[in-house]
């Protein structure tokens, strides 16, 4: 047996590539998560410390404060330094030579500025009504060190900040991953996969389907044994805090600085979130609360198992690839075609690079709540999922049966998606059909001035389309256009073009088919130039009509190059900005609008990036399904 | 029959000439405003009641006034020459990276069968599909944050050339598929390579459909303006659009210098068309030979 | 989850305060959408701060105000860009709630800084509290009136109506009145005479007020009761119609001025008092431009240096004679060049009685809906009430939709 038949016959390539690709991601997941699980307890303890000294000096004078701050700082030897910022002031500080109260130094102008950002962040949230500002900032430091700045108040008004710095040693370590574990795992799959002799020629066999099996087993054993590791970590770390939180209320209440609650029930308002709200998981006496930690544990597996989800068919996909054999095959076949490929690949990178790249940005977009208020949140934060496409797709409000009889909301996706197929119907319909027409009149042999006219009729594509937009838009002005003026000549009565949907749909068309002809006509005439006048004299010798001629020569041998053109054409013209942009501008009401003008207008005009992004998505997979059924149609015609 | 011909030509000249007048109507009008010295759009100045001959001469593209004083602004108060200039070596950069991308990448789509043909053919085309107007920042991030090509030539040109690939390819494909394949056999039989074939048969024979996909290529950078103006960061590497966009936006809106400079802008896309248009013609020879 | 920007900004604050104090650096690079004489006078001003600051450096950028804004977002959050740009405020709420984008300069401001400037223009530089900016210079409308046919500019709403009415020969197409009153920047300086306003001081959207109403109505008069006014308002009718003589009074703002035709005398005055509105002055709103620090400037102090100078009397003199700009340091308007221009000095004047547009990023969202509902009204469609209504519910999804709770 060659190795190349063993290789073909053996599980093993494709256990190790998927169980690899499986183990490698989970693994860099389920780090990531230990790693921020690691962080939150930090900072959650930092967090426990600060919003204790906030509460403990909330009602003292300036020197009681003082004193209590640098209290303390000796009952906790994690914390480094705390100060107090108060307006240009720094009010208190526990740094050695820092000399409180005294004015800020110029190099001290970030701390003057995080204080006005957290009083404007508190003062947004009430004003608005909706928490969408965190008061609470945690920087963690390249040092190791952490700083937490939160609101100091003073008699329950926003006084400044108070900004405590910790040491980065002495707090827990999450427990290094067992690396030996996926290893194990690995090995366990390879032997399997090694073991496993396969049928070729059979679909359904055996040894594919052991293989499938085992693999799933592995994987998903895996990745519930991890996700039973975090859990615990998460109920750890809620203990761990009470502890610390219990111990240091203890100190607090000892000293008469705070009373420590001892009722179960009460809110423990130590342990809150970057917005100042109490977690709930810990109890006031420092008791946990059950429910509050299943449902954090449910947040957080919600979290992941999506993710998981998603590696798990991704690797299913790969194993099933090289069970089958297509791995193999696409081997080979890159090795027969690298000449093709090598062909392609330089446009195809390029294309790669500056294209899909931009495509992919947008499209991980389209998955988050991303506005212009939250966009400098971390990503993850942001991440939401489905919900803009099920806010896009699943609105129905597409009309209103009133009394008047009905009335279309524009603003309504299905509407504006209406609007955008006719547009790119009539506009495609227009310029190819004058196109053609132009091209078959140019093509007239012994017409005389034929260079002139082609000079004449290239220009509308040769002026920059933004001037002559808004010289079209000048056109229909109502009182100034020339077309209105015409109509006046011969007697009509003006009309009001950007008043009526109809009317102010037409005023879009003639633009855009003013300014696509010419690129069809020039289109068409390259391809009819290059048909041998010879067909159409051997034709003519065999008696056939100008409309035969027309039907079996002409268009046959045009459509290679106008499929590809009218394809394109429609493309472009469903994504046609400018034109409606500058022209009616979507008047009346948006009833106008197409898609990409009115995801730009989300975007731009009310700044709900994300849901532009969702939008954009939904036009590009329209026109995906279009590109898909467009070309099969034609490979399907394709007579040559 | 002869005179049946001649008839035939009469009815086609009027027709081409009422249509060419209506196809360029807007065109001279953006020339009578940039020979208007005026600086608003509104160029018409009708009378109360106004009759027929009245209304007609307002609908005539002729300036009330002639003058080149928008013209001599244009050229004299902003570095248009130099802008003029970047863009023609940006655009021919443009054009000549993306006819070669395109020709080869659609000479390989047309002639060779292989796995992923369909599919890339059909990547060409969905990249022309996502909106553009969200672009802006990822390619941003790439080309002056990552390539830290911001300010320069040579990261515009990447851009346009990558925007213009896929409608190059898609054309040039059409076209070599009109080809018939056995000139390309024979000379294989007689022993060339692949790359003489495509460099002496396939080029010259596909001329007519490289002179449109250049004239794209070309006006694809020739009329770009918002990522000229966010990757350039000097006045001198401007391109030809941005300094013409100084004259409009904001609050007021120089129409007549945005006229006079679309003009002078334009002039050297219609001198192009003029000099491709000898290589429609000879495509017509080259293709016939067939 | 986890802040990696949060990291990048403090260390970026650390090393800025390694660099403060340090000798100045050698290059500032200043953005604005100029062209011509203001251009002109901008690249004046930076060249004299350049003398006036031996070894800096001041490198100015002109962009196409229809990019500008773009290519603030796209490069000052990732590191690039300007140490100072220019921009009006209506941007300003947006840049600072995306964050990255503006610097906050309270801190290096002084008591005599803030004093400076003309009264409301420090308000358009203030977001929720804190200073973001310097304000150089102020647009609003006004009454601009040609001289042939108004003797003397009427003073009260009542006396501009007797006049226009005596002006207004709709059948041969001459008005009293003209302005774009179907666009809501306009129509706010009417709306803001009887009290109504778009936000108030916490963001709440107060569109629908019967102050508001009662604003549309009595445009609505003018139009159709008084029918002093042409239909179909735009920029390019009033413009025309006031460069053939056949209107004699609009409400325009400085970029007017240069569209008005040699042929025309023209004279400046404030806007009426509205006697409906209790004899409340019509209130224009002001679009500021101000100087900002770059949040990724790497030479902030130095940045706000030379902000500060082009805020100055100093350079407002050259801005202001050689850019014709209506800068906003208070001197300036008691300098005899100053006081003797006509133009410059009424628009001075009506600042008695204007106030700044918000510069909230929720503003945006009004524009459409606001002149969408204006047209309702003015083309019968839809009462004044209801259609503030409609216009109002669509602005409070937008902004509801923009400030999700987390």
């Amino acid at each position: 047996m060659t190795i190349s038949e063993h290789l073909k016959r053996s599980a093993l390539p494709g256990m190790a590539v998927a169980m690899l690709f499986a183990l490698v991601l989970g693994s860099w997941l389920f780090g990531a998560e230990m790693a921020d699980l690691h962080l939150q307890h930090r900072q959650r303890l930092a967090v426990l410390q600060a919003n204790a000294l906030v509460l403990a000096v909330a009602d003292t004078d300036a020197a009681g404060t003082r004193k209590r701050v640098g209290e303390m700082q000796k009952l906790e030897p994690r914390i480094e330094s705390v100060i107090i910022v108060a307006g240009p002031q720094l009010l208190a500080s526990t740094r050695p030579g820092d000399g409180a109260p005294r004015q800020l130094k110029r190099e001290e102008k970030p701390l003057y500025d995080l204080s006005n950002l957290i009083r404007t962040a508190r003062e947004t949230n009430r004003g608005e009504e909706v928490v969408r500002k965190k008061t609470i900032q945690i920087d963690e430091m390249p040092s190791g060190r952490l700083v937490v700045t939160l609101p100091y108040l003073s008699g329950g008004e926003f006084a400044g900040i108070l900004q405590m710095q910790f040491d980065g040693s002495g707090y827990p370590r999450a427990a290094g991953d067992t690396f030996p574990f996926p290893i194990l795992l690995l090995i366990a799959a390879l032997l399997a996969g090694a073991a496993l002799r396969m049928q070729t020629q059979k679909k359904v066999d055996p040894a594919k389907l052991i293989a499938l099996v085992a693999f799933l087993l592995i994987v998903l054993f895996y990745q519930q044994q991890q996700i039973g590791r975090l859990e615990q970590v998460v109920k750890q770390d809620n203990r761990a805090i009470a502890t610390q939180y219990l111990a240091s209320a203890e100190q607090l209440d000892r000293l008469g600085y705070l009373p420590l609650l001892r009722d179960p029930a009460g809110v423990n308002h130590w342990d809150t979130d970057d917005y100042e709200r109490p977690r709930g998981v810990i109890a006031a006496d420092g008791s946990i609360a059950e429910e509050a930690e299943t449902k954090q544990l449910a947040r957080r597996a919600g979290f992941i198992r999506p993710i998981l989800w998603a590696i798990d068919l991704f690797a299913v996909a790969v194993l099933l690839f090289f069970l089958y054999g297509y791995a193999g095959r696409a081997y080979a076949a890159f090795r027969e075609h690298i000449y093709a490929y090598i062909y392609v690949a330089p446009a195809m990178i390029g294309m790669l690079v500056l294209v899909f790249f931009p495509f992919s940005y947008g499209i991980t977009l389209a998955f988050t709540d991303t506005t212009l208020f939250n966009e400098s949140l971390p990503f993850l934060d942001r991440l939401i999922g489905w919900g803009n496409f099920k806010a896009i797709l699943g609105d129905f409000n597409i009309y209103q049966d009133t009394a008047e009889g009905i009335i279309w909301n524009y603003q309504n996706f299905y509407w504006t998606l209406m609007v955008t197929v006719v547009w790119t119907i009539t506009n495609v319909v227009i310029g190819v059909s004058f196109g053609f027409i132009l091209a078959m009149v140019l093509n007239t042999e012994g017409l005389r001035g034929k260079a002139i006219y082609r000079v004449l009729l290239i220009l509308p594509w040769a002026i920059p389309n933004y001037i002559t937009a808004l010289v079209w838009r000048g056109m229909f002005h109502p009182q100034f256009g020339v077309i209105n003026q015409v109509l006046q000549m011969f007697g009509l009565e003006p009309v009001a073009w950007f008043d009526g949907v109809i009317s102010s749909f037409l005023t879009g068309v003639a633009t855009n088919g003013w300014l696509s002809f010419p690129f069809m006509m020039v289109v068409i005439l390259g391809a009819l130039q290059s048909i041998p006048k010879e067909m159409y004299e051997a034709a003519e010798v065999e008696g056939a009509s100008r409309w035969q001629r027309l039907r079996h020569i002409t268009l046959p041998l045009l459509k290679p190059t106008l499929i590809p053109a009218i394809v394109l054409s429609v493309v472009w013209t469903f994504n046609m900005f400018n034109i409606i942009f500058l022209v009616s501008g979507g008047e009346p009401s948006g009833a106008n609008e197409i898609l990409v003008t009115k995801a730009y207008k989300i975007a731009f005009e009310q700044y709900q990036y994300a849901y532009a992004a969702a939008y954009s998505t939904v036009i590009f997979m329209i026109l995906l399904v279009y590109g898909f059924f467009q070309t099969r149609i034609t490979k399907a015609t394709e007579s040559f | 029959m002869a005179n049946m011909k001649t008839r035939n030509h009469i009815w086609l000249h009027l027709g081409l000439i009422s249509f060419t007048l209506l196809a360029i109507y807007p065109v001279l009008w953006v020339l009578a405003l940039s020979f208007s010295g005026q600086q608003s759009v509104g160029l018409i100045d009708l009378p109360q009641d106004p009759s027929f001959l009245e209304r007609l001469r307002a609908i005539l593209p002729v300036p009330e006034h002639w003058s080149v004083k928008n013209y001599t602004e244009v050229w004299t108060e902003q570095q248009f020459g130099r802008w003029l200039w970047n863009s023609v070596v940006i655009s021919l950069m443009t054009t000549l990276l993306g006819v070669f991308l395109a020709c080869t990448a659609a000479y390989a789509f047309s002639r060779f069968r292989f796995p992923g043909r369909n599919t890339g053919m059909l990547m060409f085309l969905v990249s022309q599909m996502f909106p553009g107007t969200l672009m802006l920042i990822p390619l941003f991030i790439i080309i002056v944050k990552q390539l830290e090509l911001g300010n320069t030539y040579l990261g515009l040109v990447i851009v346009y050339a990558t925007t213009s690939i896929p409608f190059c390819v898609w054309m040039l494909k059409g076209y070599f598929d009109t080809i018939p394949y056995d000139i390309e056999e024979s000379a294989l039989i007689d022993g060339a390579s692949r790359l003489t074939i495509f460099w002496r048969i396939i080029l010259p024979l596909a001329k007519p459909a490289i002179a449109i996909t250049a004239l794209f290529s070309f006006m694809t950078a020739w009329n770009e303006f918002i990522l000229a103006s966010v990757f350039m960061e000097s006045e001198a590497n401007y391109t030809a659009p941005v300094g013409l966009r100084f004259f409009v936006g904001g609050f007021s809106s120089q129409w007549g210098y945005f006229a006079a400079g679309s003009v002078i802008v334009s002039l050297p896309v219609v001198a192009l068309f003029l000099q491709l248009q000898k290589y429609l013609i000879s495509g017509l020879t080259a293709g016939s030979v067939k | 989850m986890n802040k990696p920007m949060r990291i990048i900004l403090v260390i970026g604050g650390l090393f800025l305060a390694g660099v403060f104090g340090a000798a100045q650096a050698a290059e500032l690079v200043l953005w604005h959408a100029y062209r011509g004489a203001e251009k002109n006078a901008i690249e004046k001003v930076a060249k004299l701060y350049e003398s006036r600051t031996a070894g800096t450096k001041v490198t100015t950028l002109a962009i196409p105000y229809d990019a500008y804004a773009d290519k603030i977002t796209a490069s000052v959050p990732r590191g690039k860009g300007p140490d100072v740009f220019i921009y009006a405020q209506d941007r300003l709420g947006g840049w600072i709630e995306s964050g990255k984008t503006v610097e906050p300069i309270g801190f290096f401001m002084d008591e005599a800084t803030q004093q400076q400037f003309l009264p409301g223009m420090m308000d358009a530089m203030t977001y929720k509290g804190t200073v973001f900016g310097l304000p150089l210079n102020y647009k609003s409308i006004t009454l601009i009136y040609n001289k042939a046919l108004v003797k003397t500019p009427p003073k009260t709403s009542t006396e501009m109506v007797k006049l226009a009415k005596s002006l207004t020969h709709a059948d041969s197409g001459r008005y009293g009145l003209a302005y774009w009153y179907t666009n809501f920047y306009f129509h706010a300086a009417l709306m803001n005479a009887f009290g109504g306003s778009v936000f108030d001081k916490n963001g709440k959207l107060v569109l629908n007020s019967k102050e508001t109403v009662a604003s549309i109505k009595q445009m609505m008069k003018w139009y159709k009761q008084d029918g002093i006014m042409p239909s179909e308002p735009s920029e390019t009718l009033v413009s025309s119609m006031f460069n053939e003589g056949k209107v004699a009074m609009v409400f325009n703002g400085p970029w007017f001025i240069g569209e008005i035709s040699p042929s025309i005398d023209f004279g400046l005055a404030m806007l009426p008092v509205i006697d409906e509105a209790g004899k409340k002055p019509m209130r224009p709103w002001l679009t500021i431009e101000g100087a900002y620090i770059s949040a990724s400037s790497k030479q902030k102090e130095a940045a706000y240096d030379f902000a500060k100078f082009l805020a100055s009397e100093e350079a407002g003199l050259i801005l202001a004679l050689e850019g014709r700009q209506l800068h906003t340091n208070a001197a300036i308007y008691k300098d005899k060049r100053i006081t003797g221009d006509v133009v410059l000095n009424a628009f001075h004047d009506q600042l008695n009685s204007a106030e700044p547009m918000p510069n909230r990023a929720e503003m945006t969202m009004v524009w459409s809906p606001a002149t969408t509902a204006m047209n309702k009204v003015v083309k019968g469609n839809a009462t004044p009430e209801a259609a503030i209504k409609e216009a109002s519910k669509m602005v409070q999804e937008s902004i509801n939709a923009l400030r999700k709770g987390r």
